[in-house]
């Protein structure tokens, strides 16, 4: 299965005619000033397409969580462009930008993903509440029940299992049908039976509901449950594989560190 | 949003019922000042409508510019007669009303009277419904009879039948036979003592034959109350006039509610900094709380809340908490009400009984005070809270500190003005006593947020340096403590705050009065040179000149000094004068004189210093004086002094002089001095012989007299002082609450502390001295910022009140080791609350 392509810099453009959840376009990220200058991002263009599951991939310090964050609108670049459904977000206020979160974007962290004091129907529905948006009850029982846990939705967080937690993280990112769901390690606290769990879960929705996904690992097995993948090393990208397997995956990175 | 406010609080439940406390203590004092002074308003309105319920009309002496006495103008009882004859009249009754004239004695020999409350002596006023008495046992009395109020007659053991011993104005005591028991209106006295006479007997035992001071009457049923007023008033000579019932008992009603307005005003004042005080807690907690919560704040901002939002949801927060706060407020001030009572009443003061009044304004005045506290201490963490990045979700670590730059510049804003009116009240060129203490107050509050703001800047060095000893003495849990409570030194601030204003204030008030008892010790070391002091214990009222003439007249005497206060004229204009036996010059009361002789003759007048720098006046110069009698004459400046210590006025004239042209020649206060080489105790045993017919009145000798000045402002200080511990308790709350907060911040780090061998002992002791350390560094800060708040008002106040700056230094310590000892109790519950936490749990705690 393992078809690596030969590593080109930037990202294959997909043809004209397929819908991109999300773009970047030579996206720049600095923290600091002067001599503790940190550039994050080198010039970082890549396309998410509708419809993809994508993993990003890289040693810590490579710029992969930056590059997420500005995507998701959760933290603004230094240049470049970044957009959300055709939506540049540098010329967003913060207000437009909270809406573009609601709407168009679902978040799934590594941890602290649930509001503690609200039950686990109550945390998917949440971004619909803070919106003032009719619940669509049906759609929100169907997600709840594809996660499996019909029978807890009255349960607090804390009365939850990790893997179950993730799973109502996962439900609620899906809850709103967003445009891009992004996930930050979203197996990084699970052990791998859990883990497979929810990775399958994503799959399913990209496969099934044609939802985009767009998840930060660096773990070659997480990634593998994948579309494609793509490599980043001092604020670039410097690689993208097509169907990775967890041994492909693998090696990449071997080389890569090299 | 509401379902996230709601679960909010929920879960949040116990370190907001503490916030809560700290708003229901203010806010309950607010509540407590209003139902008390309404319950008070409410008593003694029903008093005067009770009193005059039954009269149509009063007929009294047109009320003249100048009135001495504390009543009603006498006049002929002729008018009575003219009265009764009209036809439109049913029935009409002359009074005579006293004030502080006559006393029952007990079988102790000592005189029968309510602690503050005070004593009317008055005629039987006829029957009812006329009458202001309701007969509850026996007759009304008759000759040589007395009717009592049922509380005088139950202290004093008296039954009717009884023959009770009566202290009168003039002359020997007299017994009088106890005719009746008698109520005032229809419920109570409010804690007043009643003597009642019929008219002849009032008129001859306060010495005012021939005259009455009023006239009730009923008008005949068909004749329409205008008409009776007119037809009244047509037969009244041009000094008399007649007003309706219901003039009376507004009056009446009025004259309370003045007093009672500034009773409730300064209640207030006392809610005011409570609630100062509580909008440090407040602000504190939810600073806090949204501290706590950044991460969770990040997460509701990442999945789509707006920060408008956020901010919305901590306010409403607030609300909820303000809203609750004020209703137990609401009722904690009947709480309030009832300890202020007992408070008052402790001095040995009676306080009129009465149900308690909640009035509208009060509950609108409440809730709105509570509500308003709340959201405004709320209002800068609820827009940091809307300011937190969405990215905090997905960041390890705490909080961002607010960059100490920032609170440098914001805190000496606030800091500099606050120090400027400070400063401007102490020295800036301004007359009024009143703006200088104005601007101190503004000053103060404006200092106390500076440094609340600054102090950030050096807790943790300061909380360092005092943890040091602690470190020394209890090794590594010491450090612990020191460590801790260095380590968030903004935290650390607003808690040291909260208990700051608290002892600042009490600290001032302490530097205040010892200042004042230094004052009065240097004063009255010189101005006191009589070996005797006759007064009337309770009150200072005046009692009968008659005294002074007696004690003349013992052999032991050398010089006796009467003085009273007597309202005039003065350049027309209202001013009390003191009317002092001039003739003993400065050798029973030194009131300094500066310029000209001490022997004011009877065309003569002294001034003040400072009232005669005011309007220019010299030695030589005249004023017109016009007496209640209308007798108008000219003094001339004869004498300038500079003490008013005792001399309470600004001016000061021979008593020969008053006497001829007051209605009552009484006095309130009388200097005995006996010849040199004299024994003192054997001359105040002969002058006591003279002052045993006035049980109302104490003799003292000069150091006793010292002792007893000396111990009201002692009891002063401790009523203001009492006051104030109310801010105490709210800081208490405010370090059990922060201290809480940061136990349940620092669960993890617990459990590591327990996992790698601390003891839950060596847990405790290390919680309980962080606070130790915070409320001490609070108390010293609070001692300091008492000294300076101290000193501004004494230097504020002018010299001639308090001139020497004294500090009570035994009392500094105590205030601060009272502090640590706050720390200490604060500290009990989050200590246990840590020592109790599961080791594992903790470790795992999110």
């Amino acid at each position: 299965m393992s078809s690596s392509s030969d590593a080109p810099s930037t990202p294959t453009s997909s043809t004209a005619t397929e819908t991109l959840a999300a773009r970047a376009d030579h996206a720049v990220k600095i923290y600091g000033s002067g001599d503790t200058e940190v550039h994050a991002l080198r010039g970082v263009s890549v396309d998410f397409k509708a419809g993809e599951f994508t993993a990003i991939m890289g040693p810590s310090g490579s710029g992969k969580s930056t590059l997420m964050h500005c995507m998701a609108g959760l933290d603004r670049l230094s240049g470049g462009e970044a957009y959300i459904g055709g939506v540049a977000l540098s010329t967003l206020n913060d207000k437009q930008l909270t809406l573009i979160r609601r709407e168009k974007v679902g978040f799934i962290f590594q941890s602290f993903n649930l509001v503690p004091t609200l039950n686990i129907r109550e945390n998917v529905t949440l971004p619909m509440d803070l919106g003032g948006n009719k619940i669509d009850d049906a759609w929100v029982d169907e997600v709840i029940t594809t996660v499996g846990l019909a029978d807890r939705v009255k349960h607090r967080p804390n009365e939850l299992s990790g893997g179950q937690q993730q799973r109502v993280a996962v439900a609620r990112a899906l809850a709103t049908r967003p445009d891009i769901v992004f996930g930050d390690e979203p197996t990084g606290n699970l052990d791998s039976k859990t883990s497979a769990e929810i990775l399958d879960f994503m799959r399913t929705a990209v496969k099934e509901l044609g939802q985009t996904i767009v998840m930060v690992t660096h773990d070659p097995v997480t990634a593998s449950y994948s579309d494609r993948v793509l490599f980043l090393a001092d604020g670039q990208i410097v690689q993208e594989m097509i169907d990775p397997t967890p041994d492909s995956v693998y090696d990449t990175i071997r080389n890569l560190g090299d | 949003m509401l379902k996230l406010v709601r679960r909010g609080i929920t879960a949040n439940l116990g370190r907001l019922v503490l916030t809560l406390i700290s708003v229901v203590l203010g806010v309950a004092f607010v509540s407590g000042s209003f139902v008390l002074a309404d319950s008070l308003r409410s008593v003694f309105n029903q008093i005067s409508e009770d009193a005059f319920a039954g009269v149509d009309a009063q007929v009294r002496a047109v009320e003249p510019e100048i009135n001495s006495g504390e009543t009603l103008l006498r006049f002929d009882q002729s008018v009575l007669e003219g009265i009764r004859q009209l036809p439109e009249v049913e029935y009409a009754e002359g009074g005579l009303f006293a004030f502080e004239q006559t006393y029952s004695i007990g079988d102790d020999g000592e005189v029968i009277r309510p602690q503050g409350p005070p004593v009317f002596t008055s005629s039987w006023g006829g029957p009812s419904p006329v009458s202001s008495f309701t007969l509850l046992e026996g007759t009304a009395p008759q000759g040589q009879q007395v009717a009592l109020d049922s509380g005088q007659a139950t202290t004093g053991g008296f039954e009717v039948g009884d023959l009770v011993t009566i202290s009168l104005p003039i002359g020997e005591p007299e017994q009088f036979e106890l005719s009746g028991i008698i109520d005032f209106g229809q419920g109570g006295t409010g804690g007043a003592y009643f003597l009642l006479y019929d008219l002849p007997t009032t008129q001859r035992i306060i010495d005012a034959a021939g005259v009455i001071d009023s006239i009730v009457v009923n008008g005949v049923d068909s004749v329409a109350e205008r008409d009776l007023l007119a037809s009244i008033d047509n037969m009244l000579p041009e000094d008399i006039e007649v007003v309706s019932g219901d003039t009376v008992i507004g009056e009446q009603q009025d004259s309370f509610g003045s007093f009672i307005d500034i009773f409730g005003n300064i209640l207030l004042g006392f809610a005011v900094v409570v609630l100062f005080v509580s909008t440090f807690i407040i602000y504190n907690t939810f600073a806090i709380l949204v501290g706590q919560r950044t991460r969770q704040l990040g997460l509701l901002r990442s999945i789509g809340a707006s920060g408008t939002q956020i901010r919305i949801m901590v306010l409403l927060e607030s609300v909820i908490i303000g809203l609750i706060a004020s209703v137990v407020g609401l009722f904690g001030g009947l709480g309030v009400a009832w300890l202020l009572k007992k408070l008052f009443s402790s001095g040995g003061n009676s306080f009129p009984e009465g149900p308690l009044q909640i009035l509208p304004r009060t509950i609108v005045v409440v809730v709105f005070v509570g509500l308003f506290v709340t959201v405004a201490s709320a209002l800068l963490p609820a827009i940091r809270a809307s300011r937190v990045s969405p990215l905090e979700a997905v960041r390890d670590g705490g909080q961002k500190e607010r960059s100490m730059r920032f609170r440098l510049i914001a805190g000496g804003v606030v800091l500099l003005p606050g120090l400027l009116l400070l400063a401007l009240g102490m020295f800036g060129s301004i007359d009024s006593t009143a703006s200088r203490l104005g601007a101190i107050g503004i000053g103060a509050a404006l200092t106390f947020i500076g440094v609340s703001m600054l102090s950030a800047l050096f807790a943790g060095p300061v909380a360092a340096t005092l943890g040091t000893p602690v470190q020394l003495f209890k090794g590594v849990t010491g450090r612990l403590a020191r460590d801790n409570a260095s380590r968030n030194p903004q935290r650390t601030a607003a808690t040291a705050t909260a208990l700051m204003i608290g002892l600042a204030l009490i600290t001032g008030v302490g530097v205040l009065t010892a200042s004042l008892l230094a004052t009065f010790d240097d004063l009255l070391e010189d101005a006191l040179t009589a070996d005797l002091f006759v007064y009337e214990e309770n009150q200072g009222l005046s009692f009968s000149a008659v005294v002074v003439d007696q004690l003349r007249a013992l052999p032991e005497t050398d010089l006796v000094a009467g003085s009273a206060d007597v309202e005039v004229l003065l350049n027309d204009e209202v001013t009390n004068v003191v009317a002092f036996d001039t003739d003993t010059g400065t050798d029973v009361v030194n009131y300094g004189i500066v310029e000209g002789s001490a022997n004011i003759t009877e065309g003569g007048i002294a001034v003040l210093d400072t009232a005669a720098g005011d309007r220019g006046l010299a030695l030589g110069d005249t004023v017109s004086v016009q007496f209640e009698d209308g007798f108008v004459t000219d003094l001339e400046i004869q004498a300038i002094y500079d003490d008013n210590t005792v001399v309470e006025r600004s001016w000061l004239i021979n008593r020969r002089l008053s006497a001829q042209h007051v209605q009552l020649d009484q006095v309130d206060f009388v200097g005995v001095t006996f010849p040199e080489g004299t024994d003192v105790p054997a001359g105040r045993l002969a002058a006591e012989t003279v002052t045993g017919n006035f049980p109302q009145l104490t003799v003292q000798d000069n150091s006793e007299f010292q002792e007893e000045v000396q111990g009201q402002v002692s009891q002063l200080q401790i009523v203001t002082t009492g006051l104030l511990v109310m801010c105490l308790i709210v800081a208490f709350f405010g370090i059990v609450n922060t201290m809480a907060l940061s136990v349940l911040e620092r669960t993890r780090e617990i459990g590591l502390l327990r996992a790698v061998g601390m003891t839950r002992r060596q847990l405790r002791t290390a919680v309980r001295w962080e606070a130790v350390i915070v409320s001490v560094f609070g108390s010293l800060l609070g001692v300091g910022m008492g000294l300076l708040l101290g000193w501004a008002a004494v230097v504020a106040i002018p010299d001639s009140f308090i001139s020497t700056t004294a500090v009570p230094w035994g009392q500094l310590v105590i205030y601060v080791v009272i502090g640590a000892v706050i720390g200490v109790i604060a500290a009990y519950f989050p200590a246990r609350r840590a020592a109790r936490l599961n080791v594992l749990d903790a470790i795992s705690h999110a």
